[in-house]
């Protein structure tokens, strides 16, 4: 059914797709590249047949371990799906689940249009990682995450049964069940095309860099030009640790004394982002601002973005490994979860970098250090989890964007009662009651009195032709 | 509380959630059908059952937890609409649910679907929703989601909880994402549709039964000029239009580039509340009999034409919903695990659900 060219079994791809941008590995059985959504629905009735789970992949971006295929079995890249097909008067697309992010908007750029979730891995990431995950992105915090732009979805189920789900026309009648398959990880089936909504690409743009001697300068400042009134596009934060690294890879001249500087972007008519980053400058002064720059051109504007989007790379070039968490808190108890933070890095004699989505509360603690030294991982992970706690205490969310994938699974019962996950283990029942989709990830083990204990993770020979 | 002996349904308003999940409990021990009621403002979408009983949710009303610095609120289901907005409003903020409520409450919204005239621009009540708590049909009392403007912790129950008609579960409370009202706002009245693409992003833009309504909000500088650059006759603040009153009330949801063409098709005497860049139209009218043709065209362009309400419950043989959606199996599945003795509101959904 699929030719040889398209399905890997060689032990040195096989270990490639075994693991995410996680820390976390698995073991991949066969990785199969299906072009069509025909093709998808006879890779799951294999699957079914042989009792085999599936791992759909788009670029193996995700940080929380969703695409590992932990118990073995049929790895799907999505990747040679890669349709895009624009419809400009009602501003959609129907996306192949391959299609890089960033490829979508510049598709889209010559009819004055873009996609608005914009994940830090934009280059890389797919548009079916985005709608497994729910992914955000600095500028979801005024247009929302994945899920606000995605209207309809074609999904292969149980059974290699299809169905096209939403559409242009708002609230289609009956339960929203795009909805719902938005943010599950690939648990209950898999996407093979999404219906998104593109937006005008606005037509004016000021990006301002404001920095402080004084960490709650910064998130006041955040609190502040809300409470205006103002929704800015981003708010974004990065401490002193976290600028100091960027500086000393990019050199774009970030001032690396300041306690945390605040990247703000607005957008819309010349008018209208004149006068919002007017206020910006004057809340942001009012609370100690030292400097407010304010990007002159695209170039710098560039430039200030990269600084923000780099964050990651930059305390690659300074450790060995790294570890991020993401997590969210009331946007008022910022300030002392992230002392709590500093203390509980402090604990285990661990760096910690911060750079977050601050207008969401959306924290991204980046732990760095080297994972040869013995004890690390141990102390690493009870140092995140700690941070998670935190979080959790101040009425937060175990992930904001990232997902739970398998690294969070087991903190779900920190979140939730039994009877939550109870409900949350029914709806994945109710979509694949034998436990095909994306085994053991978001849920617990135990959560629901079945169990995936007994699929097989081997194929026979043969079962491509 | 209980109704007349002998005759009708009987009465119940729980006021916690023990009283409200026993409730729910006895009713499908006993496979007695409930009807839910917020504000009794939706009570004629689809084909309901007679109910054995009518469970009220004015005990669950009032703000739960609200920061204004974090642009949450959690409220109870059973808050009127008008109540928890001009609340908000004190702080300069919005759930940006329905601007004309009646008495319709919070629940009531969530569970019919219905959304805000701004929705183009800021999205319709599923993307309010952070949280949810609801208790099952058979009586168990779960959340999901979380009291955070964003979270990717599970399923996405609080979503699909919306347009649900309380087939998961009856909502007694809810967690919602604010939006901040900036201080200036202006209503501009213009003559023909193409004017409106001189503003690229209002923040609504209705037809309200012919009279093109263009409603603005930011800073001062920028509603002076999206009104100057519009051209027509400007007033200040919004004045929001009520959706259509009649016999009949219609949602016809359109591809959002067919707005105007919609509101062309409507049949003579049907009087329109057109919601440009969302295509969702609110109709009414006095007689359902063009109501087929619209359907059939509402449907070949990927849509669907609703009734909202009509004169008997169930449509009089004009089908409430139309043509069924996809998936009615796994949404039967679904349904089955929250409301296993499907006691709370059978027969609102599309396919007799």
């Amino acid at each position: 059914m699929l030719s040889e060219d398209r399905v890997l079994e060689e032990p040195v791809e096989l270990y490639l797709y075994s693991r995410d941008s996680s820390l976390m590995h698995g073991e991949a059985t066969c990785v199969v590249f299906p072009h069509t959504t025909e093709e998808v629905t006879e890779v799951v009735r294999v699957a079914e047949r042989h009792g085999v789970p599936i791992v759909a992949r788009g670029a193996g971006t995700g940080l929380a371990a969703g695409a590992v295929p932990i118990d073995g079995g049929i790895v799907l890249s999505t990747t040679s799906m890669n349709q895009v097909d624009i419809d400009v008067a009602n501003r959609t697309a129907w996306v192949g689940a391959g299609v890089i992010n960033l490829d979508l908007s510049k598709e889209a750029e010559p009819y004055g249009l873009c996609f608005a979730p914009d994940p830090s891995s934009q280059s890389a990431c797919t548009i079916g990682g985005n709608v497994a995950n729910n992914s955000g992105g600095a500028h979801c915090l005024a247009e929302g995450a994945t899920t606000s732009h995605v209207l309809g979805l074609e999904v292969v189920l149980a059974g290699g049964e299809v169905l096209v789900l939403g559409g242009q026309a708002p609230d289609m009648p009956g339960l929203d069940l795009k909805g719902l398959i938005v943010g599950s990880e690939g648990t209950l089936g898999v996407v093979t095309r999404a219906l998104v909504r593109l937006l005008p690409i606005e037509s004016d743009v000021r990006t301002l860099l404001l920095d402080f001697d004084r960490l709650s300068g910064a998130t006041k400042t955040v609190s502040d030009t809300i409470a205006a009134g103002l929704v800015p596009a981003a708010l974004e934060i990065m401490d002193q640790k976290m600028t100091t690294a960027v500086e000393n890879w990019l050199g774009a001249g970030l001032p690396t004394d300041a306690a945390a500087i605040l990247l703000a972007e607005v957008v819309g008519e010349e008018e209208a982002v004149e006068a919002e980053a007017a206020l910006i400058t004057r809340i942001g002064k009012e609370n100690g601002a030292r400097q407010v720059q304010v990007a002159k051109d695209e170039a710098e504007r560039a430039i200030l973005w990269k600084g923000r989007k780099s964050a990651f790379g930059a305390v690659a070039q300074v450790s060995p490994n790294y570890y991020l968490h993401d997590t969210v808190v009331p946007r008022s108890r910022l300030v002392e979860t992230m002392e709590e933070i500093e203390e509980i890095a402090a604990r285990y004699e661990l760096d910690v970098y911060n750079v977050f989505h601050a207008g969401d509360g959306n924290l991204h603690p980046l732990m760095a250090f080297d994972a040869s030294e013995p004890g690390m991982m141990e102390r690493v992970h009870r140092a995140g989890e700690e941070m998670v706690a935190a979080c959790l205490r101040r009425g937060g969310a175990l992930s904001g964007e990232h997902g739970i994938g398998l690294e969070k699974r087991d903190m779900m019962r920190a979140d939730f009662t039994e009877l939550d996950l109870d409900a949350q283990a029914r709806l994945k029942e109710a979509f694949d009651p034998e436990g095909i989709f994306n085994p053991a990830k978001v849920l617990p083990e135990g959560s629901r009195c079945f169990d995936f204990g007994g699929v097989r993770r081997e194929i026979p020979d043969g079962a491509w032709l | 509380m209980t109704g007349a002996a002998g005759g009708g349904p009987e009465h119940l308003a729980p006021t916690d959630v023990d009283t409200l999940g026993e409730s729910l409990r006895q009713a499908s021990a006993e496979r007695r059908i409930v009807q839910v009621v917020g504000g009794g403002t939706r009570q004629g979408y689809g084909s309901p059952l007679p109910p054995d009983v009518v469970l009220h949710m004015s005990g669950f009303s009032g703000i739960e937890e609200w920061d204004p610095d974090d642009l949450t609120v959690t409220v109870g289901a059973g808050t009127p609409v008008a109540e928890l907005e001009s609340l908000l409003a004190g702080r300069s903020q919005t759930a940006v649910l329905p601007e004309v409520p009646g008495e319709s409450t919070v629940g009531g919204v969530i569970a019919s679907g219905v959304s805000s005239l701004r929705r183009a621009r800021l999205l319709g009540t599923r993307e309010r929703m952070l949280e949810v708590r609801l208790v099952t049909g058979d009586g168990r009392v779960i959340r999901g989601g979380g009291r955070v403007v964003k979270n990717v912790s599970g399923y996405d129950l609080p979503r699909l909880v919306v347009g649900a008609f309380g087939s998961l579960g009856v909502i007694y409370s809810v967690c919602l994402k604010l939006w901040p009202m900036p201080p200036a706002a202006a209503t501009v009245i213009i003559e023909d549709l193409d004017a409106a693409g001189r503003v690229t992003r209002p923040l609504a833009f209705v037809d309200d039964d012919g009279v093109l309504k263009v409603f603005l909000w930011g800073t001062p500088e920028e509603v002076a000029a999206s009104s100057a650059r519009l051209g027509g006759v400007i007033s200040e603040g919004h004045r929001w239009p009520a959706d259509p009153q009649g016999r009949y009330r219609w949602s016809l949801r359109v591809p959002p580039a067919l707005t105007g063409d919609a509101v062309k098709r409507l049949p003579d005497g049907w009087r329109h509340l057109a919601v440009h860049g969302a295509g969702d139209i609110r109709a009414s009218s006095e007689d359902a009999g063009a109501a087929p043709g619209l359907r059939d065209w509402a449907e070949g362009v990927g849509g669907a034409l609703v009734m909202v309400t009509g004169p008997s419950p169930g449509g009089d043989g004009f089908d409430p919903w139309g043509r069924p959606p996809p998936g009615l199996d796994i949404q039967r599945r679904l349904i089955a695990q929250f409301d296993p003795a499907r006691v709370i509101n059978p027969g609102r959904l599309p396919g007799g659900i």
